[in-house]
């Protein structure tokens, strides 16, 4: 015969207001099995936890069920206290009473009447509840950084300064991402090249910190603290060890009328390059889609020019593989395109901008280059048509963002700022010059972010309309902005100079494939989905995986660098112990009659369930079953759902105890 | 249309390409039926049938829940378009694999659910139910093929019969199921006959928990046939060998059409097409609709 206590919240007026706790308990008494049973003020208080402690040793009992709030909230905290008293932790459920009961009740009889209910059910099933032991799993105490902008650098750095090894990867030639290509930052306007490279520097230099850099994921393998990955080190076609960065291949080689791709196309690159001047591994790469030597097979001036003989055109991709314990993905953003619908996208162009066909409407990286002082210009301002320097610029937000006609609900955050700072950077170049901003709404939430936006409307004279562009054209060297003005309710057409377009922040375009091939789930957009939206923001549905970035959502510099310290914090915290812990709650296979259908594999959406063959003593093969890894299950459940035979059973939570407790209810 | 195949299942077995043909054969007693046999010897090839007598979809003999017939060595199988579904299923969920199965596809225009209705003629009247929608009159995929190529049957409406039963008000639906389900004895011989039904340990034989209540109860008798035609949804190839051998002639292929259908309409899926396809109901996608849940 069970041996359980019943333990009776009434979390101050929380519960008691609308349950009678008192009479709750003496109901739960009566629950045959049931041999203590009370109720008190606060349980998940000190003198409350001793009670259940005090019943445990008392009453030798083998099953605690206490009533109160959500097992989101309190159940570790119960739990504790149950093992400190000699019992199984996993002989310990919450009733919740609260949240399900007394929250949305107004009559104490009916309240009352549901807790008791509720009780009796988590009696039932507490009486079927096996001792459960958590897994522990070793850790490997390296970590892999995926992306190498500003929050891979950040993350990189903190985990190695806490001692432990990382591997930042990052698919471009250097490091650097977004943040290096912006020319300012707001709210501060400092140089942006400034604050970053130094934080680049660190990264190449720091003895802990493998940078792999031109190389990008293939494969990942494994679960939380035992994960193996695969690398793919795209060939440079240069040595990087003999390679000294003098630059003389990049003057050398003929080609030159690349678009550069630091400078959104601004400028020209040459086959041989480096993306800008402090690149971090400050090492050419020979693009092979355009270097003669690649196409034709005749050139070769760079090795020609060489000092060092550094350049290799034989060589090839390589794979390499590490163990890693934990994934920081930090895979950044992508700006929105809105010229032609980009192939493949959902998302509808902007047509009517004449992005693309007008040369002076030019996005807002564009912009960033323009008055960048390493950009194509020197940070003069040059429109890009006759390199005149423009004297009424029209800056347009919400470019797609907001914008459900164009497939983009959300707002990308991070446009009002930088507009703000464009602007402001413009009239700071150009004294004489206007800049109009065609606004939705203002959004300045952020710390001194207010200020700046005064800053530019009273000191630096922008002009701030409130209202949608419809058409931008050309007519006489101008591009012709036509728009309206909601707040005078007219109509506004602007012979501007120059157009910027604040264009939506989307995910990078194959974040779908990235998320895939991690594990890791995504929203509608291709942005990466957190575990929790408040109470675990970094972490991700999948243990061991955590988010630093925009690959997230939009998000500014300080918000990606935070969430970066925030994911490194995460890392070194899994690191700071030998084996992990982990809920013992998971999927296990009855081999006996499990056909291999292998629907459970199919529907696993953290490929835990793997192919297992049973065999005899003489090693032949008897049948296939499904085997499920338990460092890998989640404990989520679709494997039982999905199992025709019902050969799978969720550990705490099996068929039986569920039938048990509906038939308490049913009783 | 018999030698075609005899001629076929000979060569295989002499050539040793297979070690057993599952094929039909004369019922010797009863001259309108025709019964599964395994053939292993060429010199007794010639029990092999193929006509419209020939009903039973010999799928269900595949999967070592019912015979093993894997454990005879190599085996070849007679197959009508149906069959194939069924054997094309089978391969999806992983239970053999195509390489372990000579098909030896029969172009078909129907067949009868009582041989004693065909006396040499095929009519609307004869055909059975099952093939007034039938696409696949030649099968999909097979290693041989008795018989010439069969269009399919143009039907006006591939759901003719599903939306008759859709025009009813859902409380005269559920009368009409109850009525039909009370009259289940629990043979259990529409799971013996379904080429899908291959646990090993059935659902209704498990205890612990009893998720099917014993005995003939209205009430089991719904559970059984609930749980048999949602474990069947998005699998059911429509053979129609459950509805056949129902020995109280509940319509349970109504009842599994009714679920393809809805299958088809929310999922662009139909069982049985592509072995290479992802089962709708055990597939993980991120983006489903989750706007149900509230």
């Amino acid at each position: 015969m069970a041996r359980i206590g019943v333990f009776v919240c009434h979390c101050g007026k929380n519960i008691g207001a609308t349950v009678d706790c008192e009479r709750v308990a003496g109901e739960a008494a009566k629950i045959p099995g049931v041999v203590h049973s009370e109720n008190y003020l606060y349980m998940c208080s000190d003198p409350g936890q001793l009670k259940i402690k005090d019943a445990i040793r008392d009453k030798k009992l083998d099953g605690v069920v206490v009533a109160a709030c959500s097992p989101h909230m309190h159940e570790r905290t119960f739990r504790r206290a149950v093992a400190e008293a000699g019992l199984n932790p996993y002989l310990a459920e919450m009733s919740n009473v609260r949240e399900h009961c007394s929250w949305v009740h107004q009559d104490i009889e009916d309240g009352t009447a549901k807790a008791i209910d509720l009780v009796r059910v988590m009696v039932e099933k507490v009486k079927l509840n096996q001792p459960l032991t958590p897994i522990r799993v070793p850790v490997t105490k390296r970590a892999l950084v995926i992306g190498g902008g500003v929050a891979g650098i950040q993350a990189a750095l903190d985990i190695a300064n806490g001692e432990r090894d990382v591997i930042l990867l990052e698919r471009d030639p250097s490091i650097g991402g977004h943040m290096s290509q912006l020319s300012e930052t707001f709210p501060t306007l400092d140089c942006s090249q400034c604050i970053l490279t130094p934080k680049m520097v660190e990264v190449a230099s720091h003895p802990r910190i493998t940078l792999l850099t031109y190389s990008e994921l293939e494969e990942v393998d494994g679960y939380v603290g035992n994960f193996q990955v695969k690398i793919r080190k795209k060939a440079r076609s240069v040595d990087m060890d003999v390679c000294t960065g003098c630059g003389v291949c990049m003057e050398k080689c003929p080609v030159k009328k690349i678009p550069s791709e630091f400078n959104v196309g601004l400028s020209m690159r040459p086959a041989i390059y480096t993306p800008f001047p402090q690149a971090v591994p400050n090492v050419p790469v020979i693009d092979k889609e355009n270097c003669i030597y690649y196409i034709k097979g005749k050139c070769k001036v760079c090795e020609k020019f060489c000092g060092p003989g550094a350049i290799r055109f034989d060589q090839e991709d390589e794979i390499v593989t590490y163990d890693v314990g934990a994934i920081v993905v930090a895979t950044g953003y992508s700006l929105y395109s809105v010229g032609e619908k980009p192939p493949g996208s959902t998302i509808a162009g902007y047509g009517e901008y004449g992005y693309g066909n007008i040369p002076d409407v030019i996005d807002a990286l564009q912009f960033e280059r323009l008055a960048s002082a390493s950009g194509p210009t020197e940070g003069h301002m040059r429109r890009p048509s006759d390199g005149a320097e423009p004297k009424t610029v029209a800056f347009i937000q919400c470019v797609g963002s907001r914008c459900p006609e164009k497939g983009i609900t959300y707002c990308s955050k991070i446009c009002c700022m930088y507009t703000v700072k464009h602007a402001m950077l413009y009239k700071h170049k150009v004294h004489d010059g206007d800049a109009y901003i065609f606004y939705m709404d203002i959004r300045s939430g952020g710390k001194n972010y207010e200020e700046f936006v005064r800053r530019a409307i009273e000191e630096d004279g922008v002009v701030y309309l409130r209202g949608r562009v419809s058409r931008l054209y050309r007519k006489d060297g101008k591009v012709i902005v036509r728009g309206a003005d909601t707040l005078s309710g007219t109509q506004v057409e602007i012979a501007a100079d120059m157009v910027v377009t604040a264009n939506a922040t989307l995910a990078q375009p194959d974040s779908q494939d990235v998320a895939q091939k991690i594990g890791i789930a995504y929203d509608k957009y291709g942005f990466f989905s957190e575990k929790h939206p408040k109470l675990a923001p970094v972490e991700t549905n999948t243990a061991g995986v955590f988010l630093a970035g925009a690959c997230q959502a939009p998000k500014d510099i300080p918000e990606a660098v935070a969430q970066a310290s925030g994911a490194a914090a995460k890392v070194l915290e899994m690191f700071a112990v030998d084996e992990l812990e982990r809920e013992p709650t998971i999927a296990v296979v009855n081999e006996d009659t499990c056909v291999a259908c292998f629907f459970c594999k199919r529907i696993c959406p953290y490929s835990a369930v793997e192919e297992k063959e049973i065999k005899d003593r003489d090693g032949n093969l008897i049948k296939l079953v499904s085997h499920v890894n338990e460092g890998l299950c989640q404990g989520c459940g679709l494997c039982v759902v999905a199992c025709p035979s019902k050969s799978i059973e969720l550990l705490g939570f099996t068929d039986e105890q569920l039938f048990a407790e509906i038939n308490a209810l049913a009783e | 249309m018999s030698k075609g195949l005899q001629d076929i299942a000979r060569e295989l077995l002499e050539k040793g390409e297979v070690q057993v043909v599952v094929g039909w054969g004369a019922v010797k007693a009863d001259p309108d039926r025709t019964r599964p046999i395994l053939v292993t010897d060429p010199d007794e090839v010639g029990e092999l049938v193929w006509n419209p007598r020939c009903v039973n979809n010999l799928a269900v003999y595949l999967t070592k829940a019912k015979s093993d017939v894997q454990a005879l060595g190599k085996a070849a199988i007679v197959a009508k378009g149906c069959d194939v579904k069924a054997i094309t299923g089978l391969i999806q969920e992983m239970q053999f694999s195509r390489d372990d199965l000579v098909i030896i596809g029969v172009a078909c225009k129907g067949v009868v659910s009582d041989g004693s209705l065909w006396q040499g003629e095929l009519t609307e009247e004869n055909r059975d139910l099952k093939c007034r929608f039938c696409d696949v009159r030649t099968p999909r995929t097979y290693d041989h093929l008795v018989g010439e190529e069969v269009p399919p049957v143009d039907a006006e409406d591939d759901w003719k019969d599903v939306r008759e039963l859709e025009e009813k008000t859902p409380r005269e639906r559920w009368d009409y199921w109850q009525e039909q389900f009370e009259r289940c004895i629990r043979c259990y011989a529409c799971r013996q006959a379904c080429p899908f039904c291959y646990c090993t340990r059935c659902i209704a034989d498990k205890t612990l928990p009893r998720w099917i209540e014993s005995g003939q109860h209205p009430r089991a008798n719904l559970a059984w046939n609930i749980i048999r035609a949602m474990h069947l949804a998005g699998r059911c190839v429509e053979c129609g060998e459950c509805e056949r051998v129902c020995p109280v002639g509940i319509p349970l292929n109504l009842l599994n059409r009714e679920l393809a259908k809805e299958v088809a309409v929310e999922y662009g899926y139909r069982a049985g097409y592509d072995s290479e396809a992802p089962p709708p109901f055990a597939t993980y996608r991120e983006e489903d609709d989750q706007s149900f849940i509230r």
